[in-house]
């Protein structure tokens, strides 16, 4: 496809004699947002790492916009993929002030105007200009993680890897987060892949879902296949069900 | 069938007017402000964000509270037995033997250096006149009974060779062994996958219909607690915001007689069968907390 943002073929991914993602294939569309639903040890997370470059240890073939991608990636790819981690409480630098933290990928890619883009990736997450220079202790959980999307969009990619973005957080700040990644979404044309075990957060954010399990794909679905309570394979049904809350038998 | 509270009998645990209050160099922190609520033979969910007081109720009625935290209320009965009155000697004959708690996370909450059997046989051993011989064997029966299926096996492991559902059950093993009449949970599924949360509910959904057992599920998950508890308090910022039945915050029609703060807890959840371009937000009133 010379459309698609993502394509993945063929990923098979080992750490020893641990085979934990098995002949993965799926393609995610320009501007489209794409779950990756699974249980711990699911392998979903390791598909993340493999697509950021944070895992060089993989064979298959992924493409980026078309590009197909060595194992250790270009400077530019960085600037066009970044990801958004799970715990704002672990991926922010503590001795760092927010202002260190957005400058440093600026600093990396050479890009002058530092001081107007930091400005902008704050307001642009709802982050008052003052929270520049505090550090991570003085902002909360849902703070945190703002400035963590903040750092990810200063500079302006086209695709954004999120793991778990809200699952530490609470429902109200999960909220706030998930409206700011769909307004982020729509008004850049970002794609997203959204890591979750909660399917009524992938719900919300995607148009399409992939059920790993085991390393391998189990089913893809669009999300109205979820909605309807439609999905095709048992281990889907039952990750829907189990997702619905305890039943009391009898 | 629920069996719930019988209303001739004393209730397990009564409390009126819980404050925990936190003495720091820049004043005093409320934690709790003022909770009041009696437990039956019943699951009693206690939920609300992070920093709404829901574990330090827990660890106030376990006497846990880290110092410079000071517990005080007006009531706080277990079974007719004044806590307050109790110096820490004897809370601590209660603690594990007549309520327990199981904690969120197995992996910092078990001995890393000692193997899981000996640990559940050593919490027997600390409340029952027993042998080793036989603490092992109710240690194993124990297993048994949270569903860990070969629990010589298990006996033997150390913590880090259990996964986390299975250092879940662990846990749970060793704060039933002692047949407490109470068990506090603090988010004892929030670590694990949803297949296996729901093999944990049902461990203790059969102890509290099967053995009379008063549980305190406290639980972020809204949907969770509507589907497996009885009763549900909500609380923010230390006060109980309102207590109704589970069943009640799944109601659309009992909708308009909710709190203000439920409802935003609820609505901000998103929904398969309610799709929304946006989520609402909570508006928090400083009105709640007066």
């Amino acid at each position: 496809m010379t459309n698609a943002a993502i394509s993945v073929e063929k990923l098979n991914v080992s750490f020893g004699d641990s085979h934990v993602v098995k002949d993965l294939s799926f393609t995610v569309g320009q501007g489209e947002s794409y779950g990756l639903v699974g249980e711990s040890g699911s392998g979903k997370s390791t598909v993340l790492r493999v697509l950021s470059g944070l895992n060089r240890d993989w064979s298959g073939a992924v493409a980026i916009e078309g590009a197909v991608q060595p194992k250790t990636r270009a400077k530019a790819f960085y600037r066009n993929v970044q990801m958004v981690f799970q715990d704002p409480y672990g991926s922010l630098h503590p001795k760092k002030t927010i202002d260190d933290t957005l400058a440093e990928p600026l600093a990396i890619h050479g890009i002058r105007d530092a001081e107007a883009r930091i400005g902008k990736a704050l307001s642009d997450v709802g982050l008052p200009a003052s929270f520049r220079f505090r550090y991570p202790h003085q902002l909360s959980g849902g703070q945190r993680q703002r400035v963590a999307i903040a750092r990810a969009l200063v500079l302006e990619p086209s695709i954004l890897l999120l793991d778990e973005p809200t699952s530490a957080l609470d429902v109200s700040i999960q909220a706030e987060v998930l409206n700011l990644l769909s307004a982020l979404r729509h008004e850049r044309k970002l794609t997203y892949i959204l890591v979750s075990h909660d399917l009524a957060v992938v719900g919300h954010m995607c148009e399409r879902l992939l059920v790993m399990q085991f390393g391998r794909a189990v089913e893809e679905m669009a999300v109205g296949t979820l909605a309807s309570r439609a999905p095709q394979t048992a281990y889907a049904q039952q990750l829907l069900t189990a997702s619905e809350g305890f039943k009391r038998e009898g | 069938m629920r069996n719930l509270a019988n209303k001739a009998e004393a209730p397990l645990l009564d409390i009126d007017n819980l404050k925990v209050d936190f003495h720091t160099p820049t004043g005093i922190v409320q934690a709790v402000r003022g909770l009041s609520f009696t437990l039956g033979r019943e699951r009693l969910g206690i939920v609300g964000e992070s920093g709404s007081g829901k574990s330090m109720t827990g660890r106030a009625i376990l006497d846990l509270i880290p110092h410079p935290g000071v517990v005080g209320a007006d009531r706080m009965l277990f079974r007719g037995q004044d806590l307050m009155a109790m110096d820490s000697k004897a809370r601590r004959k209660l603690r594990g033997r007549h309520i327990s708690m199981v904690m969120q996370d197995p992996k910092f909450s078990l001995n890393p250096v000692q193997t899981v059997g000996r640990q559940i046989a050593e919490a027997y051993r600390i409340h029952h006149k027993a042998g080793t011989r036989e603490a092992r064997e109710r240690s194993l029966a124990m297993l048994e009974q949270v569903q860990i299926r070969e629990p010589a096996r298990v006996y033997d492991l150390y913590p880090h060779e259990v996964s986390g559902g299975m250092g879940q059950r662990v846990m749970i093993a060793m704060m039933l062994i002692a047949e407490p009449e109470i068990l506090i949970a603090d988010e004892p599924t929030s670590a694990l996958d949803v297949t296996v949360q729901l093999q944990i509910l049902k461990i203790l959904d059969d102890l509290v219909s099967q053995r009379g057992m008063g549980l305190i599920f406290i639980s972020h998950d809204l949907h969770l607690v509507q589907s497996f508890c009885d009763r549900v308090i909500v609380m923010y910022g230390g006060k109980v915001m309102e207590t109704l039945p589970a069943a009640e915050l799944a109601d659309e029609t009992a909708r308009s007689r909710r709190h203000p703060y439920t409802l935003g807890l609820l609505n901000c959840l998103p929904d398969l069968d309610r799709p929304r371009e946006k989520l609402p937000t909570l508006n928090r009133d400083p009105a709640w907390l007066a």
